[in-house]
């Protein structure tokens, strides 16, 4: 060491930073960041419009959208750790002896830091971005309090009943109108059910005396799938029934043939 | 009995405590009395209530029969603690005695060899191996019925089993695993590591450490009883009023709780402050060993969470039994009032479960990547910040309850800001193996499936605390597939991964090595394979606690199912792994990991009182690694 100039001694943060990436370890760790992220990325993009069933509402579109951008965004932060996992996995050490000992690191300041900071603002973006659709859709639902058909839902151990009262209606299917904004006012006879119209992305549950509320946009023409989503007793799993989110003349004719009348 | 039990046997005479009744009793004695109590109260109830209403009217109306069955399961808790003696000291202390001190080493169970373990016994490492044997016998149980009910859900319309049996086991999987898991690692690793790790000679208090075990022992039967009264309707989360309407088989749900929830307390009070009081010399707060922080906070947590928990089955059994409408919206009560008093205890439960499992990881990957654990402060403020945060936000279980939805948005955002202690937690582990080679034993490849594990269940846990996402995800399997990544793929693992590596200490053997390898990998792989598939379910929307889906579903459900009986036979050969090296294994060094803990300085079987002379403590035990 005694050869060594004053200026090798004391690397410049250039010089230390270029050192820092040529080391071996450093590289896989690289290396195996970018495949993590890679694929969480495809993960993000590929899961979720391949599963989730056909997006119906401004509801849904939006459900899905964040399920997506959130696996996206969390990529990197879960492809660093698992990039130090595997990295380490790969350097591993075999046999019945302990290995050598490694550099006696205790902590890194800026490193921590670094790390909290990163994922305060990981936390930050979740946060305002959920705050953001919610609001949405408060004040969509506010806006088209006077313009939506109004449904209530009624549930009962183990059946689905919808009265459609500007339309004087009481059916078991949930047909609607697209593009036309809906309430649901949602009520027990019995026990806690959770009103699932899948395809339209909202839930609420029904509970008794007391009515919960919840809004959705139809935006596409399609066959609907209604389920509950809280264990009701002995046939929740059959507590389900079908309906169509239906163009206005099919939705008005629909209701024709219920013996309902025009709003 | 072992050879090394007979060693511990003849370590020392026994002591033999003339004509005193503590010598008489044990399990034996505690089921006889406690069945004599139950059939009492059995009798007395029914015959009081039957003078009450008319004779004619017998059977009694499903009211009274539920007074009578808790009656009935309280009696045979208390008569089985009677029975096995852990009133005498108490007794003596009324009638201003104590226990002679040749009782108290009998109590401590020196010198009786395999008998201690059926006794109240109060050495901590007795209580440990209790625990542990407890713990698998609860985890192979709710395994089994996880084995039923996935094989009722391989392909639409199975009818392998009726639906009041498909919902029975629901519920009762449910409740068994969590009580399992709650304590998995601090009933075993807790009781026979903790003490010796923090350099005491016992727990704080040793009666109550044998009643904490002793107490949790009487919740089994109880609990199992569930299935001759008609099993339970109502998942684990028991929500009202569907609980106050359910059968007979509630009330054994009920009183399984209040059991246990004593149990938890006596335990959570005799650790928190065994640790507070009883560290030895110059072991600071900065030295002590992460998983005795981890433990502690996760039962500091637990003691005020589970009170709740009692409180609302209390509520329930009144509702059930004397119509005092507390959660009956029809008599002015409210189900949400349930729901709140539910998931107050709920969802910091969850993380009473997880830190313990994390806490051991912490204390593996240092030895065997032998370098120190990467910033002990980042560890512990993460746990303190994770048990803080989470008493904040229990109402994201409730976001679609339509209880008061200008609450979401506030516990949104308590609930991601969870997302920062936790990512500490990575830290810490990812940061303690950069630059090092772990040493590939099975400890070490638990710390490898616990980030993969909990990764996922941390990050579709971001998507469930966004309430427009979780408007479509609730009370879905895409909820059941999160939080088994987090309790099973993590918090599990994380527990297993201490059992191998607290495993030589406990039985003075090494654990199976091939047999756990292969168990490892059918386990993880196993467990991912079920899981994605009812993610996939779940995003297909199929509710959980479902009997029968749509043939829509069946790919992912088979998936599901396929995945499930690879964990069942990866368990089923971990399980014969544990009790084959019991006996037969190869016999373990005292120190086999090289490790820096105080309980790797004592030998097997560990002397009745851990150290002849207390150890002082001159550092934290991570002293790894060559100068920086």
């Amino acid at each position: 060491m005694a050869d060594h100039s004053a200026e090798e001694l004391a690397p410049t943060p250039g010089e230390r930073t270029s050192r820092f990436f040529k080391r071996a370890d450093v590289q896989q760790t690289t290396l195996f960041f970018i495949l993590w992220t890679a694929l969480f990325v495809v993960l993000g993009l590929v899961f979720y419009p391949r599963w989730m069933p056909t997006i119906m509402s401004v509801e849904m579109k939006s459900a899905e959208a964040i399920m997506i951008w959130f696996t996206v965004i969390s990529a990197p932060v879960a492809a660093i750790v698992l990039a130090v996992a595997t990295t380490a996995f790969m350097n591993r050490h075999r046999g019945d002896t302990p290995p050598p000992d490694g550099p006696a690191i205790r902590t890194n300041g800026p490193v921590v830091a670094v790390w909290t900071v990163t994922s305060l603002v990981f936390a930050l973006v979740a946060i305002v971005w959920g705050l953001t659709e919610m609001n949405a859709q408060a004040v969509a639902a506010g806006k088209d309090a006077k313009s939506a058909i109004v449904v209530e839902v009624t549930g009962s151990q183990w059946v689905w009943t919808f009265n459609y009262p500007a339309q004087g209606i009481e059916t078991h299917e949930l047909n609607l109108p697209v593009g036309v904004p809906v309430t649901f006012n949602v009520k027990s006879a019995d026990v806690n059910h959770s009103f699932w119209p899948v395809q339209l992305g909202v839930k609420i549950d029904a509970n008794a005396q007391v009515t919960t509320v919840i809004h959705s946009i139809p935006t596409k023409v399609g066959h609907l799938d209604v389920k509950c989503a809280e264990l009701c007793g002995l046939y929740h799993a059959y507590m389900e029934t079908t309906g169509e989110i239906q163009s206005a003349s099919d939705f008005d004719a629909w209701v024709l043939a219920q013996g309902g009348h025009k709003a | 009995m072992s050879t090394l039990d007979k060693a511990h046997t003849s370590s020392r005479p026994v002591p033999n405590p003339k004509r005193s009744l503590i010598t008489r009793l044990h399990m034996g004695t505690g089921v006889v009395v406690g069945v004599i109590f139950a059939a009492l109260a059995y009798w007395a109830l029914r015959n009081s209530l039957l003078t009450y209403t008319d004779k004619v009217a017998d059977p009694l109306s499903p009211h009274d029969n539920n007074i009578v069955l808790l009656g009935a399961m309280f009696a045979w808790s208390i008569g089985f603690m009677v029975g096995i003696g852990a009133f005498i000291g108490p007794w003596r202390w009324m009638i201003g005695k104590d226990l002679t001190d040749e009782e108290i080493l009998y109590l401590a169970g020196d010198g009786q060899g395999v008998k201690r373990y059926f006794k109240y016994c109060t050495d901590h490492k007795v209580v440990g191996i209790q625990y542990l044997v407890g713990v698998m016998t609860l985890l192979g149980v709710g395994g089994t019925m996880a084995m039923m009910i996935r094989t009722n859900l391989a392909r639409p319309g199975g009818h392998f089993i009726t639906a009041t049996v498909y919902n029975s086991l629901v519920g009762l999987h449910g409740i068994t695993m969590i009580i399992a898991m709650i304590i998995v690692a601090t009933g075993p690793f807790g009781n026979y590591v903790m003490p010796i790790m923090i350099g005491a000679y016992d727990m704080a208090f040793p009666r109550l450490n044998a009643l904490s075990w002793w107490v949790l022992f009487t919740a089994i039967p109880v609990l199992c009883s569930a299935w001759f009264l008609g099993g339970i309707p109502t998942g684990w989360t028991a929500y009202a009023p569907l609980s106050i309407q359910a059968g007979p088989g509630m009330n054994a749900f009920i009183a399984t709780i209040i059991i246990f929830a004593v149990s938890t307390a006596v335990a959570g009070a005799n650790i928190t402050t065994t640790v507070i009081a009883m560290r030895t010399k110059g072991m600071k707060w900065n030295r002590v060993p992460i998983f005795v922080i981890g433990s502690t906070i996760s039962v500091a947590l637990a003691i005020p969470a589970f009170p709740t928990f009692m409180v609302s089955m209390i509520m329930t059994a009144l509702d059930r039994t004397y119509n005092t409408g507390f959660f009956d919206a029809n008599m002015g009560g409210s189900g949400w009032l349930y729901s709140n008093l539910f998931w107050i205890m709920g969802h910091p439960e969850v993380y009473v479960i997880l830190i313990p499992g994390v806490a051991a990881l912490m204390e593996i990957v240092p030895v065997f990547v032998r370098k120190p654990l990467f910033s002990y402060t980042a560890a512990v403020m993460g746990f303190a910040g994770i048990a803080g945060l989470s008493i904040l936000v229990w109402a994201h279980h409730m976001y679609m309850a339509g209880w008061a939805p200008s609450l979401n948005g506030p516990f949104m955002v308590t609930t991601e800001m969870i997302s920062i202690p936790t990512g500490l937690l990575f830290l810490v582990l990812i940061g303690t193996m950069w630059r090092g080679k772990p040493w590939m034993k099975l400890p070490m490849l638990s710390v490898f499936a616990f980030l993969w594990d909990f990764m996922i269940g941390g990050i579709t846990g971001i998507y469930l605390s966004d309430v427009p996402a979780d408007s479509y995800l609730h009370g879905s399997m895409f909820v059941t597939a999160h939080f088994h990544f987090t309790l099973m793929g993590a918090a599990l693992t994380g527990a297993i991964g201490g059992l191998a590596y607290w495993y030589p200490k406990m039985t003075g053997r090494m654990l199976h090595e091939r047999a756990g390898y292969i168990s490892f990998w059918m386990t993880q792989i196993g467990f991912n394979v079920l899981f994605f598939g009812m993610f996939m379910a779940g995003a297909e929307g199929q509710p959980r606690r479902v009997m029968d889906y749509a043939a829509f579903f069946r790919n992912s459900n088979l998936v599901s199912t396929i995945g499930a009986y690879t964990v069942g036979m990866g368990m089923i050969i971990l399980l014969w792994a544990v009790i084959h090296s019991w006996t037969k294994g190869k016999i373990a060094p005292m120190n086999p990991w090289g490790a820096k803990t105080l309980e790797w300085t004592v030998p097997y079987p560990v002397p009745l009182t851990n150290f002849d002379e207390l150890p002082v403590i001159t550092s934290d035990p991570y002293g790894y690694g060559k100068g920086k």
